[in-house]
């Protein structure tokens, strides 16, 4: 019997449809209304999907309600694109880092696109001395992503956020995202925009684009769920003050004629 | 008193194989000593290869034959591993010295004995002993004789005909020394023949005879040692005591190429290790593996000479006898090395270790487990990658970005301290206050810094009309100026005025000017750090 076709559509050379009269059978019925009661990783495709796993809250409302899970997955990878570092990717994943951080688990950081500044995660609420940080890039990339690997497979890391090489063939993050189901955590691969072409083997992908000061575009590319049509416009613990940021803004603000269309392509490029 | 005694048949052959690589050791193998076949391994006596052969006899047959001396300094080594491992359940526990070697016949010690009567309550009998003992003794991959009896030397001499043998009491052990060859009590003694030309069978024809007559015609030393077995006279044994440092080699019979050929030999030191580890119920937590080239005169293609050894030393974070976390460490730090020459011969070096109580095996992930697991990862990586790429962060009181934070080889203990202080590695998360962020300020007084920095001094920026530009695009100054003004006293002064900048798309930069002096009219904007 096809579980996954809807009851009483069946075409006339199936077996005849039950009469209406007659009562559905119970598990017809729960994968008709509720498939995620006969199994956690069952959902409907206008369902927001389950996970598993408890998730670790993003420390974000806005998005955590999109999340499947609400929050950021457990053993499984989570893929941000974005086009460059430095426009508040830090300060996204901050509150669910800093939370495992103090949960006593550790944090490992792989292959840092730039140097990082101890203070400036301080004030975000890491614990600096217990961060810690894989250099690979000197390496050939077969270490790099062992190395990630084997931090994944351990199953004893708290967290581990990780800049990919870039151009990274697609059977490696597969392989990846094996190793990371013994990952009891997030897993946070960041990668470079033009990523977003190919297909992924994460089962979460989000392209991050800086929508303002203090401020991030998230979109949600792929995710257990309903394609999310427009961008969550997210808050960042600030950098600014609030007079700062209204200057910022007013200054933001699209001016009549020529700048309108150059700020217009210049979003349409991004994304 | 109750004896173990357990002898290894084929303990130079098996020293043997272990210096082949796998693959060799499952074909035709011989040893030969004074060009006389003394040992042969299955698929060598298959083709018919047996001890006595002459050496060309013996090659005739099988010319594919693997054939190499004997050499009782391997075997002594060997049997080492085996004495150490057996140190493990008591501490008595002697190597049976071999006959007087006279002429060819020179044999190496093959048999180890344990006096267990003190041990055996605490393992819960001799059943249980055995067991364990043999299982202990299985990763060193010997074929074992054992036997236990109430005199050393009639367990010693009944292990060698029997593959078990259970002495349970003296009239026991007495009744099965009875039907025992005679042979025992000969090799390596110059009445041998004459034990032979006699007759006699086994040993009871031979106590049979009088006393007096065996004494005058084979000297008192056969007697007291019928006399020893029997356990009519005492015999005490030196125990053995273990050396202070763990060294041992191993000469390998095919040169090594390969880094998988090294290791392969490598595991079977480490089998002696963690065997001279756990006799005394050690951890180790540095040791030295040494690699001893193939002399080679010329000098390489860099001009250099090629050492005659290699050196790897492997410390660990915490102390381990795991064999197969060490041969995991071992295996990565090869990987990394390129080996300069074939490699002839290993040798393994261990004097600092750790005493102390065997971790309790959990069945549940615990904390410790878990921290116990941390360490493991970051010690292989560090194997792999190498120290140097493995970090931990600093925060320095210092005004200047570039010198503020110090990336260092990180330190497995401290990144691990404090790791897995929860109850359980899966508890819940602590509730994260929802903070909202659309009217938060940053604290009063604090000065936000970015997370990325540019190295060093920073990166120019373009200039248009001496207002900066990124990418070809002005940049907007929200914030600032903030004088950073340090390090007049090491020479490396700065004079800047820091501002947060934004880009067209509203990410934030933190920018400098060098401070204007009338002597630099146009000093220029640098880039500093993004706000990641």
């Amino acid at each position: 019997m096809d579980l996954f076709s809807a009851p009483g559509a069946a075409s006339g050379a199936a077996p005849p449809a039950p009469p209406a009269t007659q009562p559905e059978p119970p598990l017809r019925q729960a994968l008709r209304e509720a498939p995620h009661t006969l199994h956690p990783t069952l959902w409907l495709g206008h369902q927001l999907g389950r996970q598993a796993d408890a998730t670790c809250a993003s420390g974000y409302p806005a998005l955590d309600a999109e999340l499947p899970g609400s929050g950021w997955p457990r053993r499984a990878l989570s893929e941000l694109l974005l086009r460059q570092p430095g426009i508040g990717e830090i300060r996204l994943l901050s509150p669910c880092l800093t939370a495992i951080q103090r949960s006593g688990r550790l944090v490992m950081l792989f292959d840092l696109p730039a140097a990082l500044s101890a203070r400036a995660l301080a004030q975000l609420g890491f614990d600096v001395e217990a961060l810690l940080v894989i250099n690979t890039k000197a390496l050939p990339c077969g270490d790099s992503l062992w190395a990630l690997e084997q931090a994944l497979k351990s199953g004893h890391v708290g967290a581990v956020l990780a800049w990919l090489p870039p151009r990274l063939r697609a059977e490696r993050l597969r392989r990846l995202q094996l190793a990371a189901q013994a990952h009891d955590g997030p897993a946070f691969v960041l990668r470079e925009m033009a990523a977003a072409e190919q297909p992924t083997a994460a089962p979460l992908r989000l392209a991050l684009r800086p929508a303002g000061a203090d401020a991030l575009g998230v979109r949600l590319l792929k995710r257990r769920g309903p394609p999310l049509e427009s961008p969550l416009r997210l808050a960042l613990p600030p950098v600014l003050s609030r007079a700062e940021r209204e200057y910022a803004h007013t200054a933001l603000e699209p001016k009549p004629a020529a700048l309108h269309g150059a700020t217009f392509i210049n979003l349409a490029g991004l994304l | 008193m109750l004896w173990i005694a357990v002898h290894l048949p084929l303990l130079s052959l098996e020293s043997f194989a272990a210096t082949l690589p796998a693959e060799m050791a499952a074909q035709p193998l011989a040893l030969e000593d004074e060009h006389r076949i003394v040992g042969a391994n299955a698929p060598a006596r298959q083709l018919g290869i047996k001890p006595g052969l002459k050496r060309a006899t013996a090659l005739a047959l099988a010319p594919q034959l693997t054939l190499a001396r004997a050499d009782p300094r391997r075997d002594a080594c060997a049997l080492d591993a085996v004495a150490h491992t057996a140190l493990a359940f008591t501490p008595n526990v002697a190597i049976q010295p071999a006959n007087d070697a006279v002429g060819a016949e020179a044999t190496a010690p093959d048999t180890v004995l344990l006096d267990v009567q003190g041990s055996l309550r605490y393992f819960g009998g001799l059943e249980q002993l055995l067991q364990r003992l043999q299982r202990a003794l299985a990763p060193l991959g010997h074929r074992l004789h054992i036997a236990n009896a109430p005199t050393a030397l009639g367990a010693a001499l009944l292990a060698r005909v029997h593959r078990r043998f259970d002495g349970i009491d003296l009239p026991a052990t007495q009744r099965a020394l009875d039907a025992a060859p005679a042979w025992l009590l000969g090799p390596g003694h110059a009445h041998w023949e004459a034990l032979q030309g006699m007759g006699l069978r086994v040993l009871a024809e031979l106590r049979a005879l009088p006393r007096s007559g065996i004494a005058r015609r084979f000297g008192a030393e056969l007697l007291d040692e019928l006399d020893r077995a029997y356990g009519a006279k005492p015999d005490p044994r030196v125990a053995l005591v273990l050396p202070p440092a763990f060294e041992s080699r191993l000469e390998l019979f095919a040169r090594a190429d390969s880094a998988d050929q090294v290791l392969h030999g490598a595991g079977i030191l480490l089998d002696r290790l963690i065997a001279w580890l756990a006799a005394q119920h050690a951890f180790v937590r540095r040791f030295t593996l040494v690699m001893q080239h193939e002399p080679r005169w010329r000098r390489g293609d860099d001009g250099v000479l090629t050492p005659p050894e290699t050196t790897l030393e492997l410390a660990l974070a915490e102390p381990s006898r795991e064999r197969a976390h060490l041969l995991v460490l071992l295996r990565e730090r090869l990987a990394r090395f390129a080996l300069p020459a074939p490699t002839l011969e290993l040798r393994l070096h261990a004097a600092d270790i750790a005493q102390r109580a065997p971790p309790n095996v959990e069945l549940f992930p615990t904390p410790r487990s878990e921290r116990e697991g941390l360490l493991r990862l970051i010690e292989r990586l560090q194997a792999r990658l190498g120290h140097e790429k493995v970090h931990s962060l600093a925060a320095i009181d210092d005004h200047r970005p570039e010198l503020a934070t110090l990336m260092r080889p990180a330190d497995a203990h401290a990144v691990c301290r404090g790791r897995g202080s929860f109850p359980s590695a899966t508890a819940q998360m602590p509730s994260m206050p929802a903070v909202r962020y659309e009217d938060a300020e940053p604290a009063p007084g604090m000065r936000v810094r970015p997370v990325w920095l540019m190295t060093n001094q920073g990166e120019p920026l373009q200039e248009r009309d001496a207002w900066p530009l990124l990418d070809g695009r002005p940049l907007q100054l929200v914030s600032g100026p903030e004088r950073i003004e340090s390090g007049w006293w090491d020479m490396r002064l700065v004079e800047r005025d820091y501002f947060i900048a934004q880009q067209p798309d509203g990410a934030l930069l933190w920018i400098y000017r060098i401070r204007r002096l009338a002597s630099k009219p146009s000093p220029g904007w640098f880039l500093q750090g993004r706000f990641g």
